[in-house]
């Protein structure tokens, strides 16, 4: 019989232009990791997943498991590897971790996820960017660079849906404002509407506050078993219910919906992880979309069943994703503000959820049992779902 | 000419650093939709086994795995969905403005083009305006022969361009 798949502790460490090497940012990640759970210690982790995409470009190394194994002292005996998944990258660690525990292939594995993107020439990142998408058909019309992409998503958005900037710079503001005060966000600081609109153009419609920025840094976390995780914590354990991951195209002239604001594959995503956790939308009590850009959250709310389709942009600006709406989204501030090294994100919103289900987070959703963590990857080609829950799916 | 900080790249090639593709037949199975390319010719691929027309390429049939492909030619023109204007910021290897646009060339799978418009001044181009393919030399790509030495192999892309009203 399959065991139930936990995630029992996870850290990060300070995200935003750092001082600092691709293997320095896992260690203070790992640290960050076992602190959260001090009578956890490196040698009782049997696995670890790697997730970071941009190692080969930016710091000149691949096969990153080992190197990362060995400077953040683990010695793993079930499974030490790397997958690269963009923005999903984490997500997708924490799914095959969940996978090899419970199988029993592993029984604690460390996913930790990464990047350090500020090359010592800054025009470097923003040239590899060319790699985010599918290089030799979009890449190659300058597409790399993901404002463009989203700038056409939200035009689609405002001309079917009939949203507004100022739903955009709602989410902009939610998500400022719930990393004021988180630590280790790259952007902390108070956001009002009126700074939000008259921010600087980056592509129309897309202003300054509706774009993540480009973060150096790196998060960890253990996913072990129920049985395992009880040794070391008393906390409420968090369980892994259920989880899906769609990919439909890559090239942008696939794209699966209709038009760029019609996002089928997210919904197949969201269908799939609800069936396997047993949970309806409705269920969820607190969520980290991804909100690469403010559009990007607009339109996840619709797609993950929040709200009608269409009617994403009054469900973000009549506050329905701040504390005491009725979905609280990105509560720690999400990609917009604590910053988006790409691995590390999706671990960052399992810590969250994770916070959140065991009554410890910053900003705590009152009751929450229910928790989602959702990405998407290169040109919007590619959408992971996770839910998590304080009970297992029975 | 020597790259700033690594003087050993003095006059070499870093395929890793091209932004554009691997046309040359020898690094490239879809090498003659560059070469139809050049004769300014869209095209890409047909099955003629099952006739599912795919974009971009292949060098196999994604529906029937077949191995037996045709190019066919998409149309030259098309007209404008959407699109985007970047003036500031504008990454290395583009010049401002950088315009985006999903275009309509009205047969599948191009129904929504994503794709570049160039000889285009910023604030000109509409929804609804025609474009057309324009083709442009991008530079050649050296190839180690060995003792042959370096061959040069011509490349072109494409972007579309407005269509003169």
């Amino acid at each position: 019989m399959a065991r139930n798949a936990v995630i029992l502790a996870g850290g990060q460490c300070k995200w935003g232009v750092r001082e600092a090497h691709l293997v320095d940012l896992f260690q203070e990640a790992a640290k960050a990791c076992l602190d959260d759970v001090p009578t956890l210690k490196p040698k009782d982790i049997d696995g670890l997943i790697v997730a970071t995409s941009y190692a080969g470009r930016c710091s000149f190394q691949v096969n990153t498991a080992p190197v990362i194994a060995e400077r953040c002292g683990l010695k793993p005996t079930s499974i030490c590897t790397r997958c690269d998944t963009l923005c999903a990258g984490g997500s997708t660690g924490i799914i095959l971790a969940m996978g090899l525990v419970q199988a029993g292939a592993a029984d604690i594995v460390m996913v930790a996820g990464g990047e350090k993107l500020y090359t010592p020439q800054r025009w470097e990142v923003f040239y590899s960017e060319l790699a985010s998408v599918d290089h030799d058909w979009d890449g190659v019309h300058g597409m790399g660079l993901p404002p463009p992409f989203f700038a056409l998503t939200a035009q689609e958005h405002m001309m079917h849906y009939g949203s507004k900037k100022e739903d955009f710079a709602a989410v902009s503001v939610a998500n400022y404002n719930y990393a004021a005060t988180n630590p280790v966000a790259q952007m902390q600081k108070l956001l009002t509407m009126e700074e939000a609109m008259a921010a600087p153009i980056v592509v129309p419609p897309l202003t300054l506050y509706d774009c993540c920025p480009i973060t150096d840094g790196a998060a960890a976390c253990i996913i072990t078993t129920d049985e395992i995780a009880r040794k070391f914590t008393d906390r409420p354990l968090v369980y892994l219910r259920g989880t899906a991951q769609v990919c439909l195209n890559s090239v942008s002239a696939n794209f699966p919906g209709a038009h760029l604001a019609d996002w089928k594959h997210t919904r197949i995503a969201a269908e799939k992880a609800y069936k396997r956790a047993k949970v309806s939308a409705s269920d969820i009590k607190v969520a980290q979309t991804h909100d690469c850009f403010t559009i990007s959250e607009v339109i996840e709310v619709e797609e993950l069943g929040f709200c009608k389709k269409g009617e994403g942009g009054a469900f973000c600006s009549s506050k329905q994703i701040e504390i005491g709406g009725k979905v609280p989204v990105n509560t720690d501030g999400g990609l917009l503000a604590v910053g988006h090294p790409f691995g590390a994100t999706g671990i960052r919103q399992g810590v969250e959820i994770m916070k959140q289900l065991q009554g410890r987070a910053r900003h705590q959703v009152k009751d929450a049992d229910i928790g989602l963590t959702h990405n998407l990857s290169g040109a919007n080609a590619e959408h992971t779902i996770l839910i998590y829950g304080r009970e297992p799916v029975k | 000419m020597a790259v700033l900080g690594i003087p050993i790249l003095e006059d070499l090639y870093p395929s890793t650093m091209d932004m554009w593709p691997l046309e040359a037949k020898e690094f490239n199975r879809n090498w003659t939709f560059y070469e139809n390319l050049k004769q300014g010719r869209l095209t890409t691929t047909k099955c003629k086994d099952c006739g599912v027309v795919s974009y971009p390429p292949r060098v196999i049939c994604p529906e029937c795995y077949s191995e037996n492909l045709e190019y066919i030619d998409l149309p030259k023109k098309g007209k404008v969905i959407i699109f985007s204007e970047e003036v500031k910021g504008v990454p290395l290897g583009f010049q401002s403005p950088l315009i985006h646009a999903v275009i309509d060339l009205g047969v599948d799978p191009a129904r929504r083009l994503l794709t570049r418009i160039i000889n285009c001044p910023a604030g000109a181009l509409q929804r609804g305006d025609e474009v057309q393919l324009a083709v442009f030399d991008v530079p050649a790509l050296p190839i180690d022969k060995g003792k042959l030495g370096t061959i040069m192999s011509e490349r072109v892309f494409f972007a579309f361009e407005p269509v003169k009203k």
